[in-house]
């Protein structure tokens, strides 16, 4: 399947189109920023009910805001630490693995979405 | 007809399924009994009521084949469910190989599930493993038989430990029957029946250090094949924890480290049905832990997640399979930017996505939950936030990674065409039933196994989730854009596998060089030896030696002579 970078978006399904929105230029901003609104509205209800906490920690303003934030970026940092220590090539395992093997195409049907 | 239907072991119509499909012509006939079967069991079982069903004699033992209640339905109706959308994902399959395997995986996973006592688990748990492996070797590659035949030893290894730890338990107890077990903290043999058992249930379940098979076969599998493993081997593993050892405080912690350690793994690998083998395993280490809580809340949890999982996995793993069906690839390197022409198949996968990650109204919002609030229940605070945290990790390799850098993320130029309607359907009634349990969390949870006394939709709950995974999404969004996320590239991660696939091979290797260079040296220096010692005897004693110049003929005429001299003289006085 060749690279088509030049590819004509009507011809995409109607719902690949729609979803297509997403990639124009700009957008992606406005995607980061909406979300940036959503979170803060999330972190605005914390205001709007009364807590019954199991732990202490559980009391503290936007506990799980802060604590999702945090630890998802740990969790980024110390995996790509990780990678470092334990990424090998993949014929590491040679022809004991699939990792370097082709799916056998009489098990695939490649079509092409305007065939 | 439903008295008569009563009467069959659930197990025994998969099997009767997978002889009589054999004989069936390719096509509608055939795949009408493949989708049929999972529905006449799940009615069958729907209408039975609870009670012991069917039991048998065997060499003086009492089997029974079919224990429903509530711990046991449950498993078994996901079973079912399980099959029939496996069997739909794969409509296309002209394989016969892998529809038998699929159907007697399927009975002897249900088969087990029903199991009353241990010998007929043993049966089924055997079952599942030699069943299974064939949705392994069908792949038909080199690499897949080397995949399977480790996956296999493994499987079988775990229903052997199994049958020993029943021995001895049958040897200390005279019981056989499957009910809830204690660890034993002696050295008595009754301690060592209940651990063998519990290793081998912790073997099919991926505890850690003893995964690897997991995420060495199921991205091994073929496309169809990975969906119908992905359901019951390691779910069976957990009904059985359930079944057996509910309330193993040492569950917790084993159910904790698994919880954790594959999100760090699932974020780094490329092949995405690895990434999802992972995430199997963190999902898993939650229902461990509410097994190891052990109380009623806490097995709702448990099954409720067993029941849900198998759903948004089944979900994920489809449309990853879609895409590679498509494809060709499942490797995250290579893809991106499938949304284009596969949009179905991309919203199919982000509601998995979001089911997983347990976003409220999904699936996995009304199940997870409730593990975490029994752990919570418990005062277990550091159990509590290591969930939390795997629930943000869940996010990461599930809820972003897969659909993000298979559909989205930078463009692979590849356009391929929407999945085959057949696989659109199963990925659609899937997404279905998991927006439906996350809208109606009393329809499933009318099925557990105890009366639910639990709401999760709590003005509380429903913001502190929101707030953990729109700030997770936060982290990752800055993250990415700031360039710093570990970019998908192709490569393999070592994990603790590399023992027995490389270093002990190796170590092995190199022990046997010294043992032969030792063992050659050591017969070489032997026979060169030998040989000198024969040359020198030549050389002194030979025809030309030294010793046979010396001596003529006629010396030994001479000694002759003499000897009879002396024969004469002493005849002469004696």
């Amino acid at each position: 399947m060749a690279n088509k970078p030049k590819d004509n978006p009507e011809d995409y399904p109607t719902l690949g189109r729609w979803m297509n929105w997403v990639d124009q230029p700009g957008n992606d901003r406005k995607i980061f920023w909406a979300l940036v609104v959503v979170c803060l509205a999330c972190f605005g209800l914390e205001w709007t009910y009364d807590k019954h906490p199991y732990f202490d920690i559980e009391s503290v303003k936007g506990f799980y805001a802060y604590y999702g934030f945090v630890m998802f970026a740990g969790l980024i940092f110390v995996a790509t630490c990780l990678r470092m220590v334990i990424k090998v090539r993949e014929d590491f395992y040679g022809n004991k693995s699939i990792d370097t093997e082709e799916y056998p195409e009489d098990q695939i049907e490649r079509i092409e979405h305007d065939a | 007809m439903l008295d008569l239907l009563h009467q069959i072991p659930t197990a025994f119509l998969f099997f009767a399924a997978a002889g009589l499909i054999v004989f069936l012509p390719h096509g509608i006939t055939r795949n009408i009994v493949m989708l049929g079967t999972p529905i006449v069991a799940g009615a069958q079982i729907w209408t039975m009521g609870m009670g012991n069903f069917a039991q048998m004699p065997f060499f003086g033992f009492e089997l029974e084949l079919m224990r429903i209640d509530n711990l046991s339905r449950i498993f078994v109706l996901i079973f079912c469910l399980a099959a029939f959308l496996g069997n739909l994902f794969a409509w296309h399959l002209r394989d016969t190989t892998q529809q038998v395997a699929a159907l007697a995986y399927a009975g002897s996973a249900i088969g087990a599930a029903l199991a009353g006592d241990m010998i007929t688990l043993f049966f089924y748990w055997e079952g599942t493993a030699i069943a299974s492996v064939f949705l392994i070797w069908a792949r038909g590659t080199e690499g897949s038989f080397y995949t399977g035949m480790r996956y296999l030893i493994i499987q079988i290894g775990s229903g052997v430990i199994l049958i020993a730890g029943v021995a001895l338990f049958y040897a200390d107890t005279g019981t056989i029957a499957f009910d809830k077990m204690t660890l034993g903290e002696d050295m008595s043999m009754g301690s060592l029946a209940t651990w063998l058992i519990f290793l081998s249930f912790g073997m099919k379940c991926a505890f850690p250090l003893l995964h690897n098979w997991l995420q060495d076969s199921y991205p091994a599998a073929t496309i169809t094949g990975t969906v119908i493993l992905s359901a019951f081997t390691t779910k069976l593993a957990v009904y059985a924890l359930a079944r057996g050892f509910a309330g193993t405080e040492i569950l917790i912690y084993i159910g904790t480290i698994m919880a954790l350690f594959p999100i760090f793994f699932a974020e780094i690998e490329n092949d995405l049905r690895r990434v999802l083998a992972y995430s199997l395993n963190n999902q898993l280490g939650f229902m461990v832990v509410g097994v190891g809580i052990g109380t009623e809340m806490a097995l709702n949890g448990t099954a409720s997640h067993a029941f849900a999982h198998i759903l948004y996995k089944a979900l994920l793993f489809m449309s990853v399979g879609a895409v590679m069906y498509r494809t060709g690839t499942s490797k995250a390197s290579e893809l991106g930017g499938l949304y284009r022409t596969m949009p179905k198949t991309a919203i199919f996968c982000l509601v998995g996505a979001a089911s997983i990650s347990a976003f409220p109204l999904f699936s996995g919002f009304i199940t997870k939950s409730l593990t975490l609030s029994a752990v919570a229940h418990e005062h277990y605070t550091w159990i509590w936030l290591a969930l939390v945290f795997a629930s943000a990790g869940v996010l990461s390799h599930s809820g972003i990674k897969i659909p993000f850098f298979t559909f989205f993320a930078h463009d692979s130029g590849k356009r391929p065409a929407e999945a085959p309607t057949h696989m659109l359907l199963a990925m659609g009634i899937t997404a279905f039933l998991c927006i439906f349990i996350g809208v109606f969390p009393n329809t499933l949870y009318s099925i557990l196994p105890y009366t639910v006394d639990y709401q999760p939709y709590t003005m509380e709950h429903i913001a502190g989730q929101l707030q953990l995974l729109f700030f997770a999404l936060l982290a990752f969004a800055v993250i990415y854009r700031a360039g710093l996320h570990p970019p998908e590239v192709r490569a393999v991660n070592l994990d603790t596998d590399v023992t027995y696939r490389k270093i002990l091979p190796s170590a092995l290797a190199y022990l046997a060089f010294v043992v032969i260079a030792i063992f050659k040296g050591l017969t070489g220096f032997i026979n060169t030896s030998i040989l000198r010692f024969v040359d020198r005897l030549h050389h002194s004693h030979g025809p030309d030696g030294s010793r046979a110049a010396s001596w003529p003929s006629g010396a030994m005429v001479l000694s002759i002579a003499a000897l009879l001299g002396l024969a004469l003289f002493v005849i002469f006085f004696s």
